[in-house]
């Protein structure tokens, strides 16, 4: 029990509980008030999260719609007006002929009218014939090697389709390929949940790291200091209500989703939401420790930001796997709160995973969360007291 | 005129202080880079498989093996119970499943065309369409063998058509080529715009512009004080990180680096003009950081950086000719991939040269030389 | 310049305002002010938080443009020839504001050069400034390290370095200890024997007293005017705290709606 807590005026002793309940209880409630009375930040709180996952999740399609692929057809024969209509049977080239030369392939490259040129060579089919094959003739624009890569294999199964039909073979093995969870393959549904972490660890950051620094700003956090309020009662009235307010947005952001992208919700919401409310904690508890050490609300903007926007977009798997990635990086990985996040928001969402499923990444992100509040409470004691 | 030589110096003695700022010009980006370099990989490696061997033969062994001997895939399981796989899933243990039905040995023997499943996680579609790519390719391998190998006397089939494919500009397919470039731009895009709007905010707020308001200093004198330091340390750092670029990471620039130069210049007007749009439309650092935030994501997503434009629903696809980002992003890659010249980039050029015109010139005439 | 501004510059008029009004919305912070202050003189701006007097100033900076009337400042129209008035005067607002990573010295080269002056001219102006304000053991440290009342000398080094001959002071002396205080007004009196005219804002009654003359200010406009003795005699009080007391609550009766036109004062027009 600190000496300059006692005061005979306190109704209540000031160390029991109660009393520290009451302190709590006056902190969570100015903090309150200041969430209200400031509308422009209320507004960027539930606005900027949705309106960025709107403006994501709308954006953010990595499916290829339309290839414009231009057709150099030196043949003219039935077999290679046979190829060009089986391409233009694919749903995914828009076949343009063209006359000239290979060059002129190159100048509409450059103007991006075509993204690939197939090129048959004159006497083609006569080939087949004579030496048992023909070759045909495919530059892609690789500039964007997804796309390239893309392109090419496309081109490909659309010429061993129209091999096979000409051979009347079977082949020797009945490849089956059965897609789970999301047969269609949608970005919406990958990217949303992605975006949903993303928002939600850059807003709960953002406001508690805010909130200590505005106070150390204006002076307040002295006069706060000066009276009986112990340092880890700070903490605890600062965090619950901007926890409030952040799964306020969680649920705003994940309604959002499964409403606006049609992402379906194949788990239990209950365990999403606290799942999502232990993943706040770690953002909110990750703005308190920067606030510790910014001295601005401009610095620990900054911080907030660059502690959470980054990582999360580039080390939680959210667009770029992990397993892919160097091993320094997957270590770092390992750092991300995302990325267990992530296994606990696609699982619930997409795969209506249980509990069971998700025991791992939801206990290291509890983990992590508490350490997150224990290092903070810690930091304030020393940083703020002396 | 000479009024000017003094803000620049001032400018120049505050930036020399401020060790974050520094650190955000020239460090952060490198750091970016050396980052974005490492996670930008189209290739997807080791895909968690588990091998359903219903068969338990010789050839299923063999076919496991296939897979187990590349790096696409870490076959993290053998099982009998195709019903667990949705299960290990869920859990995220397990990405794909191949599942070898029973008799798939003897059904192959006698020609029977055997059915081979593969379940995919289908969640990540990048990753599940890639897989399914190199599912196919070792599956391919391995009949080419097994033909050669164990059935020499069995026919194969022919391929009467056959692609050469040339990938042109790209032809190692590397994202890195593809995306470095891009994060020039985002990091020329970003920097300068946060620095100069966050620059004119801070003497709001700290009553300076208010001092300098009263100096006899012309409208034309503060701004080109002000914005020139920016002007300098943003060409630095189109420097550094090009040559970074190109030096560490090997990046291939088929172009001239002059053009580049020039362009980048002209560009600058177009980021340095939005960031003191934004410093006149904001009241505090606070605000104009939000406000430049939305801005650059919004550019970001706009310019076709990370998502194809091609991709984008209509709507989007119009809404991108609004952004000036789009249109240096497109020179740039052009200049580091293509080789392009000035006449093959007017297109792009043209709207940029506007575009910047337009946003510098507006913000100039919305600076007032007044409070309120 | 029109010939009537030069006229009153001629006058011994530093500066002079014409029913300056400033409207905010429908706030009105400056009401129809109209005062007139001499050359050399130490002319005092009184009032509560609100009154008026930081708008005032800034019109006649022409940070903010009047919403109705005029204002000449040495000589000149505020209005049309601010580039000119700028240079002949100096401003310090009550924030003191510096630039607080450059050091002493960086800031008053930098607010030299701003002025125009430069290389040996400016440097001897430093040395003189920096001398005259008792800041030189200070020259290498950054403006933040500075203790306030040095901040305060600072800014009105950065203020002065130009030698103008009218300097605006907004709340010099706000939150400097008494001590600082004193020795401020001595400054501020050497510069008005030396020919400077100098408009101050305080909300230090105690300070009033150590002006030439005041205007006190109420709600956007100016309900006494005189010099603080005169003040004194005419409302049969001991200070000018008393005197602001029963302004304020409205003994003078009609002091409280129209601008008070002491006899024999010349400084207020058109009341």
């Amino acid at each position: 029990m600190s000496p300059r807590a006692s005061n005979s005026l306190f109704l209540h002793r000031p160390g029991t509980l109660q009393a520290s309940l009451r302190r709590i209880r006056a902190l969570a409630q100015k903090e309150l008030y200041h969430i209200l009375r400031d509308f422009r930040t209320l507004a960027i709180v539930i606005l900027m999260p949705i309106v960025q996952l709107v403006m994501f999740g709308y954006a953010l399609n990595l499916e290829i719609q339309r290839v414009d692929l231009g057709v150099l057809d030196y043949a003219r024969t039935p077999l290679s007006r046979q190829l060009i209509s089986w391409f233009e049977g694919s749903r995914l080239f828009r076949v343009f002929s063209m006359d000239g030369s290979a060059e002129e392939a190159d100048r509409l490259f450059r103007l991006r009218r075509l993204q690939a040129v197939l090129v048959i060579p004159p006497r083609f089919g006569e080939e087949v014939e004579r030496r048992g094959f023909s070759t045909v003739q495919l530059l892609v624009d690789a500039s964007d090697p997804n796309a390239g890569t893309l392109i090419r294999d496309y081109s490909r199964r659309v010429v061993a389709g129209l091999a096979s039909e000409k051979t009347g073979s079977q082949p020797l093995l009945d490849f089956r390929p059965t897609i789970l969870f999301n047969p269609d393959l949608k970005s919406a549904y990958f990217f949303v949940p992605g975006i949903i972490a993303l928002v939600l660890v850059m807003i709960s950051a953002l406001l508690t790291s805010i909130t200590v620094a505005r106070e150390r700003e204006m002076g307040t956090l002295e006069a706060l200091l000066a009276t009986p309020v112990r340092p880890h009662e700070i903490v605890v009235g600062k965090v619950l209500p901007y926890a409030a307010l952040a799964l306020v947005d969680a649920v705003f952001v994940l309604a959002v989703g499964v409403l606006l992208y049609r992402v379906p919700l194949r788990g239990d919401p209950l365990l999403l939401l606290l799942l999502t409310a232990i993943y706040l904690a770690t953002g909110l508890n990750l703005g308190l420790i920067l606030s510790t050490v910014a001295r601005t609300q401009q610095v620990a903007m900054i911080m907030a930001m660059v502690t959470t926007l980054l990582p999360t977009l580039l080390l939680s798997g959210l667009i770029f796997p992990i397993a892919s990635m160097p091993g320094w990086l997957q270590a770092l990985s390992y750092l991300v709160p995302a990325r267990y996040y992530l296994l606990i928001v696609r699982g619930i969402l997409l795969k209506g995973s249980a509990w069971a499923h998700l025991v791992q990444p939801s206990l290291v992100l509890l983990g992590m969360s508490l350490l997150l509040l224990a290092v903070s409470a810690r930091r304030f004691r020393t940083t703020l007291e002396v | 005129m000479r009024a000017v030589g003094f803000l620049v110096r001032k400018e120049f003695q505050q930036i020399r202080r401020d060790r974050p700022v520094l650190g955000i010009i020239f460090v952060v980006p490198l750091l970016q880079l050396l980052i974005f370099a490492n996670v930008l990989t189209t290739e997807t490696k080791h895909v968690k498989l588990a091998v359903v061997d219903l068969d338990r033969s010789r050839l299923s062994r063999a076919l496991a093996t296939a897979f187990s001997n590349t790096d696409r895939f870490r076959v993290v399981g053998f099982t009998t119970d195709v019903a667990a796989i949705p299960s290990e899933m869920r859990a995220w243990r397990v990405q794909a499943a191949l599942v070898i039905p029973p008799g798939f040995q003897s059904k192959l023997v006698r020609g029977e065309s055997p059915a081979l499943q593969c379940l995919v996680d289908g969640v990540d579609g990048n990753t599940a369409a890639v897989a399914l790519g190199y599912a196919e390719g070792i599956l391919s391998q391995f009949l080419t063998e097994y033909a050669r190998r164990e059935a020499a006397n069995a026919e194969l089939p022919e391929q009467p058509i056959r692609l050469e494919e040339r990938m042109l500009y790209n032809p190692d397919l590397s994202s890195r080529q593809y995306m470095i470039p891009g994060l020039v731009v985002a990091l020329l895009t970003i920097i300068p715009m946060l620095l100069t709007a966050l620059s004119f905010t801070r003497e709001r707020e700290m009553g300076t512009l208010e001092q300098l308001l009263v100096t006899p200093l012309r409208k034309h004198e503060l701004l080109a004080g002000k914005l020139i330091p920016y002007l300098i340390l943003s060409y630095a750092e189109l420097a550094v990180v090009t040559t970074a670029a190109i030096v560490v990471f090997r990046i291939h620039v088929e172009g001239s680096l002059v053009l580049l130069a020039g362009l980048g210049l002209l560009y600058l007007f177009t980021t340095l003009g939005l960031g003191l749009f934004v410093s006149t439309v904001t009241e505090s650092q606070q605000q104009a950081m939000f406000v430049a935030y939305f801005l650059i994501v919004f550019m970001l997503l706009m310019s076709g950086f990370f998502i194809p434009i091609p991709n984008m629903p209509l709507l989007l696809k119009k809404l991108t000719y609004l952004d000036p980002m789009r249109y240096f992003m497109a020179i740039v890659r052009d200049v580091f991939q293509k080789g392009s010249s000035l006449p093959s980039l007017l297109p792009d050029v043209l709207p940029m040269t506007a575009f910047g015109l337009a946003i510098f010139s507006l913000s100039v005439l919305k600076f007032r030389k007044q409070l309120g | 310049m029109t010939r009537a501004s030069a006229d009153r510059w001629e006058d011994g008029a530093a500066i002079q305002t014409v029913e300056l009004t400033r409207r905010f919305g429908s706030f009105v912070a400056v009401e129809r002010v109209s005062l007139r202050v001499r050359r050399g003189e130490v002319f005092g701006l009184l009032g509560p938080n609100g009154a008026g007097k930081t708008t005032l100033i800034r019109m006649l900076c022409g940070l903010l443009s009047p919403s109705a009337g005029s204002a000449f400042v040495a000589g000149l129209d505020v209005a049309r020839a601010g580039e000119a008035v700028r240079r002949r005067i100096g401003y310090m607002s009550q924030r003191f504001s510096l630039y607080p990573d450059l050091t002493v010295e960086e800031n008053l080269t930098f607010y030299g050069g701003v002025y125009g002056i430069r290389g040996k001219p400016l440097r001897t102006r430093l040395e003189e400034v920096l001398a005259e304000l008792a800041l030189g053991p200070f020259r290498e440290s950054l403006a933040r390290d500075l203790p306030l009342g040095y901040k305060q000398r600072l800014a009105l080094g950065c203020a002065m370095l130009h030698e103008p001959p009218i300097l605006f002071l907004d709340e010099p002396t706000s939150g400097v200890d008494p001590r600082a205080r004193r020795s401020f007004w001595d400054l501020i009196h050497r510069k008005a024997e030396a020919g400077t005219t100098l408009v101050v804002t305080t909300h230090y009654m105690e300070e009033a007293e150590y002006c030439h003359r005041i205007a006190i200010m109420d709600s956007g406009k100016v309900i006494a005017l005189g010099s603080p003795t005169r003040l004194k005699e005419e409302h049969g009080c001991e200070s000018i705290q008393q005197v602001f007391l029963k302004l304020l609550r409205g003994d003078g009766g009609s002091t409280w709606q129209t601008p008070r036109s002491p006899s024999g004062e010349s400084g207020v027009l058109g009341s």
